[in-house]
């Protein structure tokens, strides 16, 4: 793995259900992902991208295959070390953006700062807040948020923890065309600002296509990578 | 099979594992509920059967009634059924106590006495014997053979000399259990005999009687009649005799049916209380399943159905299991009772019990009983049901759908916290749901604060107490009293005191016995006067080692141990003044204090009213400083040796103790051990009942606490696989689980710990006052407080680990997709 590469998959597989009902939900896929880019992951309903997105983050474990994050091999880290792992490293973002209802925005933001037994700096979030464009609404409860604005607290809470790497699956599903620019915008900006790696996953082509490079993904395989003119990493099998 | 009930019953499979829990919470209110009534009500069946066949069938008796009284009361209208019974005296035996008496024929019906061959005795010189009494006579003899009986006849209001003269046997009485152990019998001699032998005058009769039963129900209206008969007659109360347990066996005590309804009521609220927040915790999920139901066009009546359905499902299977385990249980649980309970009744009657048990004879499991134990079960089911159904019907389908109890009272904004921890987020959860948490923890409350209660009266009663209550130290000495028997003057008081056997060489003999610690020594002066009656009273000198006691006990008025000394002022006890109320502070009464053969007057001041434990009056009333007692007599007026040992009970001892009073021939000694040994076997049926009917409520709310837990877990199934998404490890998930039981816990042993102790004192001060179990001072139940805190901690922890391993059985990506 090369100093730029942040996310190396070797030959990850992930098959659900046997005989007639096997699903191929990730087969033999190979992926080199590099620092502080956006790769845009698409594909369509069912092709296994949240799958494989899911691995990458350590949500679940693969049948074969090896994830490394930063040089580190995630799955020969037992549970709780991987759950350690990837508070610290790696923040995620969901189509349902899956706030907890019990705390406010701003606990919402701090929590994996606390899973993390760390004190969150107060300027920092303070500027987190401005940067989503939510500093008037740090207490609000999420039920009464607008979906954008439960998106952007789950931004804000991805970004939080400062990690490595920010896996976002679907994260405009939810909202309307007009949100849905602004939010990915936002995404876009705050990886630029805090020099983060972004791994998005859409079937949206407008929003693959501010991406510095798009993954297509079809019957769990990689089916064609491309992007920034540059040449692909991913292997065509 | 209907849609309806189709839906239910794949509904029911669907939430195996909480329909389980409910299943067991039902079953086992069930059974309670079937048992408590069931036993309570076997066990007064059971007694009463037992009770008839054993016992006189009189309503009662009066004494020293003369021939014309005998004649107009049985006269009297409210006299149904009646009989004679004439004294003669007692046979003269050695260790055999045997009566004399005669009695009419309708007499012997109501004493339930039949001869097992002969007939009864008419002519002067004729008995009817049985095969102990001629055993303890030392002859032999069939029916109209002749034998010699020495005997005693009371006259003058004594026993008066032996005297011997043959007797023809007539016939021949059955001997029980109870004669042969207690070594007491009866004969039958004739009237004739009675009329030779004691002047006319003297002739008193007992007379036996039922009254008209029209519609007197209860043992309070019976006894109204009887006392009513006596005033009528002039009979004075300690002539007479009611036949209580008789009484109560054939009539209803008033005070029964509540006792046993308030028990019942605490298991139904329990009951109600358990599957009621067992089901409420899973509302939010009942609601929303009836909202879809209602978008695919299920009718208001087709959803009522299908939830109604679901749940008497469960019920339909619950209640006959408890059922079933109760008329199973039950049979043993009676059997256990009166197996523990032989301290109460001889022998004889236990076995007659027990007879009445395994013959069936009462009929345990009533068809009245299963139906109520079944009513209220399903009707605590149906009310735990329709709550649901009243919410759900009050909302349209989309908000039922996106049901969500709290979320009603969500704020808006919240202050928050600046950072979070473990501990902040399990508060937040907790704080969210206040009204599911506290229908959980009052519900298990409720069970620990009745556990609490229950704990301090069994403490409280505590056997070693009620044997030191009992008697002071762990032997005691006195001289054997026996007042009124010619054949035994010696026995006398007055014979005692001139010649007393307690001397200071004995009590130094016993004081050098190994193992012995001390001798307290306090001294009894009889006093008579005409208050009484015949009666005599004793005052007991109570040395000064107890005059911190004495002076504890004073409940009314004032006094010290030194002004007792004094020997002016006197203490009484509650009991006595219970009987002669017109005994008050400050009175001055005039006592004849007995001496030896002498007898001279004394004006005493009642100073105080107090409350003694029996080990410091032994049965004397009037108390006073042992300096004054024994200045009032010229005699020696020693009573007792209190002996106190290094050990509770030492074989040793005792039997040195009882060579060393032997030879006196006039001593006898009690001990701490039989005393104990007695308290202990009543207080084991106490506790034992006691504690297994509060283990099933344990158990029924410790369901209440896995229900609320898994509950709280799987609602949010969905919410602790997107924290630990985000990095909330195992150890963190468990520790917030663990952090979240452990409130719960917390919060109901607050309560029920607290609480429970609060109101246990009130009710010690209620059994002190009614004299349950000797129960004198207060016992903080600690072991059971530690018992069910830690049992409860225990629990909580266990069911965190499981839980959070169960959660952690789905893949963390399986919970986040999971919804509701």
């Amino acid at each position: 793995m090369s100093a730029n590469m942040i996310l190396k998959v070797e030959n990850l597989v992930k098959y659900y259900g046997s005989g007639e009902n096997l699903v191929r939900a990730v087969d033999h896929t190979n992926l080199e992902i590099e620092r502080g880019k956006f790769t845009a992951i698409v594909g369509r309903s069912g092709s296994g991208k949240s799958t494989l997105l899911h691995l990458i983050g350590g949500l679940d474990r693969p049948d074969e295959g090896k994830v490394w994050i930063e040089e580190q091999d995630i799955f020969s880290l037992k549970d709780d070390q991987l759950a350690e792992f990837r508070r610290k490293k790696i923040g995620f973002i969901f189509q349902d953006y899956n706030l907890i209802p019990s705390l406010n925005v701003w606990e919402n933001i701090v929590l994996p700062l606390g899973l993390d037994n760390r004190k969150a700096d107060r300027k920092e979030v303070l500027f987190l807040l401005e940067k989503i464009g939510m500093s008037d609404k740090k207490n609000a409860m999420p039920n009464v948020l607008s979906g954008g604005q439960k998106q952007r607290t789950a931004i804000a809470r991805a970004l939080a923890a400062r990690p490595a790497i920010i896996l976002a699956d679907e994260p405009t599903g939810n909202l309307d065309s007009q949100t849905e620019l602004e939010v990915v915008s936002l995404m876009k900006s705050c990886v630029k600002d805090f020099g983060q790696t972004l791994v998005m996953i859409t079937h949206d082509e407008t929003i693959a296509q501010m991406a510095d490079r798009i993954v297509e993904i079809e019957d769990g395989k990689i089916f064609k990578a491309q992007g920034g003119g540059r040449s692909s990493k991913a292997v065509i099998e | 099979m209907k849609m309806t009930t189709r839906v239910a019953f794949e509904n029911m499979k669907y939430h195996r594992s909480k329909n389980i829990l409910i299943g067991i919470a039902v079953a086992l209110t069930t059974f309670l509920l079937f048992v408590i009534p069931a036993v309570g009500n076997g066990m007064i069946q059971t007694q009463y059967a037992a009770t008839n066949r054993v016992y006189p069938t009189w309503h009662a008796l009066f004494r020293n009634v003369d021939e014309r009284t005998a004649e107009k009361l049985a006269a009297h209208y409210d006299v149904a059924e009646h009989g004679l019974r004439c004294d003669l005296g007692m046979m003269k035996l050695e260790h055999t106590e045997v009566s004399m008496i005669n009695m009419d024929e309708s007499g012997a019906k109501l004493y339930k006495v039949s001869l097992l061959n002969g007939h009864f005795p008419e002519k002067e010189d004729e008995i009817v014997v049985s095969k102990g009494i001629l055993d303890a006579l030392g002859q032999t003899g069939e029916i109209g053979d002749t034998i010699t009986v020495p005997y005693q006849v009371y006259r003058d209001g004594a026993l008066d000399y032996m005297q011997e003269r043959p007797f023809k046997i007539c016939g021949f009485l059955e001997d029980n259990d109870s004669n042969r152990e207690l070594d007491k019998y009866m004969s039958l001699i004739s009237m004739d005999l009675i009329e030779r032998e004691i002047p006319a005058d003297q002739i008193a009769y007992r007379f036996l009687f039922q009254i008209r039963d029209l519609n007197v129900k209860t043992t309070d209206g019976v006894e109204a009649v009887i006392k009513n008969l006596a005033v009528q007659f002039g009979i004075r109360e300690n002539n007479m005799n009611i036949n209580e347990d008789y009484l109560s066996a054939n009539y209803v005590d008033p005070s029964f049916i509540p006792a046993i309804g308030f028990v019942m009521l605490i298991v139904v609220i329990a009951g109600i209380i358990t599957i009621y927040s067992i089901y409420y915790v899973s509302m939010n999920q009942r609601i929303q399943e009836l909202g879809r139901l209602g978008a695919i066009g299920a009718t208001r009546r087709q959803m009522k159905q299908i939830v109604l359905r679901e749940g008497l499902c469960v019920a339909v299977i619950a209640v006959p299991v408890g059922l079933l385990l109760g008329t199973f249980v039950s049979r043993f649980v009676l059997l256990g009772l009166f197996r523990y309970a032989n301290v109460e009744h001889n022998s004889e009657y236990l076995e007659v019990l027990r007879d009445v048990i395994t013959n069936g004879e009462v009929c345990l499991c009533l068809p009245w009983i299963y139906a109520l134990a079944a009513a209220i079960s399903l009707g605590t089911v149906y009310v735990s049901l329709a709550k649901p159904m009243r919410l759900a019907a009050k909302l349209s389908q989309t908000e039922a759908i996106r049901f969500r109890e709290a979320a009603k009272r969500r704020k808006s904004a919240r202050k928050g916290y600046h950072d979070l921890t473990i501990g902040r987020l399990t508060g937040r959860n907790l704080s969210d749901n206040k009204k599911k948490s506290a229908v959980t923890i009052f519900s298990m409350a409720a069970t620990g604060m009745l556990l609490m209660i229950v704990a301090t009266i069994v403490s409280c009663a505590n056997p070693r107490e009620s044997a030191d209550n009992s008697i002071l130290g762990q032997y005691a000495v006195a001289p054997v009293i026996e007042e009124g028997n010619r054949e035994h003057p010696e026995r006398e008081w007055s014979s005692i005191q001139k010649n007393n056997p307690m001397t200071e060489q004995l009590r130094k003999e016993i004081e050098q016995l190994d193992g012995v610690e001390r001798v307290d020594v306090s001294s009894s002066v009889m006093v008579k006067d005409g208050m009484f009656g015949e009666d005599f009273q004793m005052i007991g000198g109570i040395p000064e080692e107890y005059a911190g006691e004495l002076e504890e006990g004073i409940r009314e008025g004032k006094a010290t141990y030194e002004e007792l000394k004094a020997g002016d002022k006197i203490i009484i006890d509650r009991t006595l003044r219970h009987w002669y109320p017109e005994l008050e502070v400050g009175k001055k009464l005039t006592l004849s204090v007995c001496d030896g053969d002498e007898t001279y007057e004394k004006e005493f001041e009642i100073a105080a009213i107090g409350e003694y434990s029996h080990a410091l009056m032994q049965y004397r009333y009037i108390l006073t400083a042992k300096e004054a007692a024994d200045r009032l007599c010229k005699t020696d007026c020693t009573e007792f040796f209190h002996i106190y040992a290094n050990q509770d009970y030492d074989p040793a001892l005792e039997q040195s103790l009882k060579e060393l009073i032997a030879p006196t021939g006039t001593l006898q000694m009690g001990t701490w051990k039989s005393e104990y040994e007695e308290w202990k076997s009543v207080m084991v049926v106490m506790s034992i009942g006691c504690y297994a009917f509060l283990g099933i409520l344990a158990v029924i709310s410790v369901m209440n606490l896995v229900n609320t837990m898994i509950n709280s877990v799987y609602t949010r199934k969905k919410e602790l696989g997107m924290m630990q998404a985000i990095g909330m490890s195992d150890r963190q998930l468990l520790r917030m689980l663990q952090m979240e039981g452990l409130f719960y816990t917390l919060g109901t042993l607050l309560l029920s710990v607290g609480l429970g102790s609060l109101i246990g004192y009130p009710i010690y001060v209620y059994a002190r006052t009614q004299g349950l179990f000797q129960i004198r001072n207060y016992h903080y139940p600690f072991a059971a407080a530690i018992i069910v805190s830690v049992a409860l901690i225990v629990i909580q922890l266990v069911l965190a680990l499981v839980i959070a391993r169960s959660v952690r059985r789905d893949p963390i990506i399986e919970r986040i997709r999971f919804s509701e």
